[in-house]
């Protein structure tokens, strides 16, 4: 019944109405547009003082305000048991200096309704233009005289702490701590993470000595964009940061990063998720100034740098298994990262790793679509087009070639670069960046849920803890309590019906159930009689489009006029389910496991390629799945979920089943079920 | 003297009403159909926005049928009859554009930025969204499976994630503001086809939205491309909202909610307010920053930072068309609790109400609101929304230039009565926000 149902699906979800509007514009096609808009990308106005802060100043008088930021460009650097002191010692700045407490710096601030922050390697202000003076005096003081309290200390390391705690379950945070330290190391500062025992390590001391070593102007920058004039924002830039002493910022060499050896599959169980976080990863040699760069960029688009990337539109977009997918391919100075990445539904977690893989595989098998090569262009001389709204672009872009060491004329040209990238270049690059052979896919989800359908895929599975601790394989099963058999779940499935004595009386039952596909009627009639008759039908907007007979002996399916016979093993399947209501055949199943059903447990009774889920709590049939091969061999899973049971002679039927194909589904609603109606055996021939 | 005049001067530069941002210009007409245009001439930057405000959201919805407005968001970008399915983005990205829409209870937002280019490019893609959206069994079903992953993104796996719904299913009994905008999964899977390609009759029609266009092009040229690309839609029924009316709360209504996704409560205190187009919204708003609106603010000052009790603490008005509502949460500290915390917060409460606010508390909250006045205008995206937005929901496009006017006009007295009329402890909603038991 069920397999006939999701031939009429495919079928109609085929066809699509059309009706077109009269229109005297031609809207058939795309408008033409004109050339790009001319680029005129001017350089801010730049000057050093003798500590070595260089300071670029962008005059924009469109708005009255400014904003000013400040990046300490240092190596990034690792500090092991002591890992959050940076975090610390960002949120100690600001907190009194010198010549001003706390509370009057903080009210200051807020009076003038600027605002102004710190953190470990910078600091960043906003204002109105006729405060902008004030609010920079006070980031200069709190850099240069700040005043460190123990109390203020103990504060900020407590909430720290209870931040730590809040997001213990929290599934995203876990995860992407976890991928830190797999993907880079737990040693490296790019995978190290901060927890209760490294933030209970660090004392007052440690946050002064960190700033005192790493918060120099050495190779520090800052940026000011907005309503100024240079010449008098230079010279009050100039008397504020001047005494801001440089200092021997240590150099330190990072732990080399290594990928995994051939692609596996590491799994961390957060028993609260309701979806898996999936990232695919391994680092890559990139930086911005290498020749490849812009090749890497753009295969990276179409892989999944956007919206309609070969990954999201796949995952989401054909499947919708996730409200989005993307990848990335950061370049990096010291060392970058390529990511495949995904918030994907528990029961297809699998489904997308597979999809995932072969969409990273497939660029770098096949070469791009010229026009997708050309499309992905398109996008990114719009982004710089669009960019320039913003006044600020222009000095993130001279910063960007300072601390990349980038050429001086590396946006006057990246353009012409990025326009020089070939179909052929982006096969190139995706086999030399994107390592599909020596990823972590790193799954954070319900180990209950998740965790044994990961095997089929293929790769070699490891264990995490939230900390990126490796374990030994948990036991996500759940235990069949003990007394719970086979008999007791058929038992309080005949009870929950409405005991045997009600089931034994039901000799014939003719149902009706409707659903609604595409603003059309599908109807499904099945009538059932003891022992063996059956007849169902199947009609669609009131024409019959399948109608399936068996009488015990033969049976045939007919369907859009021609009519085949049933197989000798057909008869046979059809003749071991007695009609119209058959307990006994679960007996000859073998109760396997309790998984979750939407939440819910239910006990699985296993017969050949047919699992069916008796709810734990109801005693219900809540689900029932078949494997069946597909025309290519494939082997997929089909499911119809039953609710809403309702006694009609004392006896309980499903009112509702929801038959599933892929993602979609159709909800079939009972429109009539009768017992024992009079019933010709005629019908059955 | 000269000093004296100086010290003169700088008082009256932090307490005088100067112009602080920029004009923002606009024409506006009507089509034949209905359609409202505003369009906004920049030319400081080759870019240009094209934007459509629908007037539908959540709270248009039959309560059998909840979470269709935000569905629609997502259906609309399945395709027109000239734009083939999936081809919405394509479009975008070879233009060099972006897109993005979203759903709110009150309206739904779609809008492009592009290079000044591909203006008509642009509207032909609004155009025909109004025209004829192609919506079939396909996109519904593909989108039913995406909206479901996007709800377990941002609400069932995300801590404190079913807050909100929360707060409004315990504040609202009539009105739909009621149920979350993203709505229920079960209406989702039972709405039929038929019920979608009515919604969008009914509420997708040129005579119920608004079209800003903004950016870099000359007002003429674009006037006549709108003409062309949106004279020929058919105007539709007239869309008349709502109006529902609640019961004045009168005694406080206590609510419990546990979150498998966190480790620390949350108290919700939740009051009910008025419409977002009252002067008392406006108001609000400015409680709002008051207390939790920088290290200084006052509930900030006192309970995170001098007694230490609280890991979190902040106040929002959540402002909409019918009603508002006004929120206060806070995250205990260690062996803290919730109850301290509501004590906290009602003494803060009961100063509003008992004491007017200090001169220099006042010239804050001016200066706050003068920020946030100039930064709002700064991107011609943020432009376009805001005057469809003052359009549609104020009835008032002339808020985009004068809406600091109110701010201004609101005295320590108002601020007074406002905490007076709306915050009382027999008028909000106690909301145990608690982590789930292991």
């Amino acid at each position: 019944m069920k397999k006939n149902l999701l031939i009429l699906l495919g079928a109609s979800l085929l066809s699509v109405s059309t009706v077109l509007a009269q229109d005297s514009v031609d809207r058939s096609t795309m408008p033409k547009v004109g050339p790009t808009p001319q680029i005129n990308l001017g350089k801010p106005q730049t000057f050093t003082l003798e500590n070595g802060l260089t300071v670029m100043v962008v005059e924009n008088h469109k708005l009255p305000r400014v904003s000013a930021s400040l990046t300490i460009d240092n190596m990034p650097a690792a500090f092991g048991n002591k890992a959050g002191v940076t975090d610390l010692a960002g949120s100690m700045l600001g907190s009194g200096t010198k010549t001003i407490s706390k509370d009057d710096f903080n009210k200051k601030i807020d009076f003038l309704g600027a605002r102004l922050s710190f953190w470990e390697t910078g600091a960043s202000m906003n204002s109105l233009s006729k405060y902008s003076n004030n609010i920079l005096k006070l980031m200069a003081d709190a850099i240069i005289n700040p005043v460190f309290s123990q109390e203020e200390f103990d504060k900020q390391q407590a909430q720290m702490l209870e931040g730590i705690k809040s997001e213990e379950k929290n599934v995203k945070s876990v995860a992407t701590r976890v991928q830190g330290v797999l993907t880079y190391g737990a040693n490296h500062p790019y995978g190290e993470y901060a927890s209760e025992k490294t933030i209970g390590a660090v004392t007052l001391s440690d946050v002064k000595n960190y700033l005192n070593t790493y918060y120099r102007p050495n190779n520090a920058y800052l940026v000011v964009v907005g309503d100024v004039k240079f010449k008098s924002v230079k010279k009050e830039i100039s008397s504020l940061f001047s005494n801001w002493n440089a200092g021997e910022v240590p150099s330190v060499s990072l732990n080399a990063t290594t990928n995994a050896s051939k692609t596996e599959i590491d799994f961390i169980d957060m028993p609260n998720a309701v979806q898996s976080e999936l990232a695919i990863t391994s680092t890559i040699e990139l930086k911005r100034s290498d020749k490849d760069f812009f090749a890497v960029l753009l295969a990276n688009k179409i892989l999944g740098g956007g919206f309609n990337s070969y990954l999201n539109m796949n995952l989401r977009e054909a499947h919708g298994w996730t409200y989005g997918a993307r990848t990335s391919a950061s370049a990096d100075r010291y060392i970058g990262e390529f990511r495949a990445s995904t918030s994907i539904r528990n029961a297809v977690t699998d489904s997308a790793i597979f999809e995932s893989m072969k969409e990273i595989n497939r660029i770098k098998e096949e070469m791009v679509d010229a026009t997708a090569l050309e499309n992905a262009k398109k996008k990114y001389i719009g982004d710089f087009v669009l960019s320039l709204e913003r006044p600020s672009t222009i000095a993130r872009y001279a910063l960007r070639i300072k601390t990349n060491d980038l050429d001086e004329d590396y946006y006057e040209k990246y353009l012409q670069n990025l326009n020089a990238v070939t179909v052929a270049d982006v096969k190139r690059v995706a086999n030399q960046y994107f390592a599909s052979n020596n990823m972590r896919i790193i799954v954070t989800g319900k180990g209950s849920d998740v965790a044994p359908t990961l095997a089929r895929l293929g790769y070699p599975i490891n264990y995490f803890d939230a900390y990126g601790n490796s374990v030994a394989k948990p036991v996500f099963k759940k235990e069949i309590p003990a007394g719970v058999t086979l008999a007791t779940v058929v038992s309080n499935y005949e009870q929950a019906l409405g005991g045997a004595g009600k089931v034994a009386k039901v000799k014939a039952v003719k149902s009706t159930y409707t659903a609604s596909m595409q603003g059309m009627l599908l109807k499904q009639e099945v009538t059932t009689m003891a022992p063996y008759y059956s007849l169902q039908e199947m009609s669609m907007g009131g024409n019959v489009m399948q109608k399936s007979v068996f009488d015990g002996k033969a049976g045939y399916t007919e369907a859009q006029g021609q009519t085949v016979e049933l197989t000798e093993e057909e008869i046979l399947e059809s003749k071991s389910e007695k009609q119209p209501l058959d307990i006994e055949v679960y007996k000859t199943g073998e109760l396997v496991s309790i998984e979750p059903i939407e939440g819910k447990d239910a006990y699985v009774i296993k017969m050949n390629k047919k699992k069916t889920f008796f709810d734990v709590e109801s005693g219900f049939i809540v689900q029932q799945t078949t494997e069946v091969e597909t025309p290519t061999g494939e082997t997929m899973e089909t499911k119809v979920m039953f609710g809403n049971y309702k006694a009609v002679n004392g006896v309980k039927f499903p009112h509702k089943m929801t038959v599933f194909m892929g993602p979609r589904s159709l909800v079939f609603n009972a429109q009539s079920i009768e017992v024992n109606p009079k019933i010709s055996k005629k019908i059955f021939k | 003297m000269n000093k004296c005049i100086y010290t003169l001067a700088s008082v009256f530069v932090l307490s005088s009403a100067t112009l602080v941002a920029q004009q923002v210009d606009f024409t506006e007409f009507d089509l034949d159909n209905g359609l409202h245009v505003i369009l906004h001439q920049d030319n400081t930057a080759p870019v240009v926005t094209t934007a459509v405000m629908y007037h539908v959201g959540a709270k248009n919805e039959n309560p059998e049928r909840t979470g269709f407005a935000h569905f629609f968001e997502h259906l609309l970008f399945e395709g027109t009859e000239n734009i083939g399915r999936g081809k919405w983005f394509d479009i975008v990205s070879q233009n060099g554009g972006s897109n993005n829409a979203n759903t709110t209870d009150d309206r739904t937002y779609y809008y492009e930025v592009f290079p000044s280019n591909a203006l008509e490019v642009g509207l032909w893609m609004e155009s025909e969204r109004m025209l004829h959206p192609v919506i079939d069994q396909v996109g519904v079903d593909t989108q039913n499976e995406v909206v479901k992953e996007e709800k377990r993104l941002r609400v069932d796996n995300q801590p404190y994630g079913s807050f909100l719904a929360e707060v409004k299913k315990n504040l609202f009994i009539k009105h739909p503001y009621r149920w979350a905008t993203i709505g229920s999964m079960d209406h989702l899977d039972a709405a039929t086809l038929d019920e979608f390609k009515a919604f969008n009759k009914k509420f997708y029609a040129p005579n119920n939205a608004v079209l800003v266009v903004a950016g870099d092009f000359q007002t003429k040229d674009a006037k006549n491309l709108v003409k062309k690309y949106f004279s020929a839609i058919p105007k539709g029924k007239e869309v008349v909202q709502g109006k529902f009316v609640e019961d004045d709360i009168t005694e406080t209504i206590h609510a419990e909610y546990n979150d498998p996704n966190i480790q620390i409560p949350a108290i919700v205190a939740a009051y009910r307010t008025p419409s977002m187009k009252t002067k008392d919204a406006y108001i609000l708003d400015m409680i709002s920053t008051l207390l939790s609106d920088g290290k200084s603010s006052r509930l900030y000052k006192k309970v995170v930072d001098t007694k230490k009790m609280a890991l979190q603490i902040g106040a929002f008005n959540v402002s909409q068309e019918d009603y508002g509502m006004y929120v206060i949460y806070g995250l205990p500290m260690g062996e803290h609790t919730t109850d301290e915390l509501v004590v906290e917060i009602d003494e803060e409460i009961n100063k509003l109400q008992s004491e007017l606010i200090t001169d220099e508390d006042y010239q804050k909250l001016q200066n706050k609101m003068e920020n946030q006045f100039v930064n709002s205008n700064s991107s011609i995206e943020g432009i376009a929304n805001s005057l469809a937005r003052y359009y549609m929901l104020y009835e008032d496009v002339n808020l985009i230039n004068n809406e600091i006017d109110i701010y201004r006009s609101i005295t320590k007295q108002d601020i007074q009565n406002v905490a007076k009329k709306y915050l009382n402890g027999n008028q909000r909603l106690l909301l145990d926000y608690l982590p789930s038991a292991e």
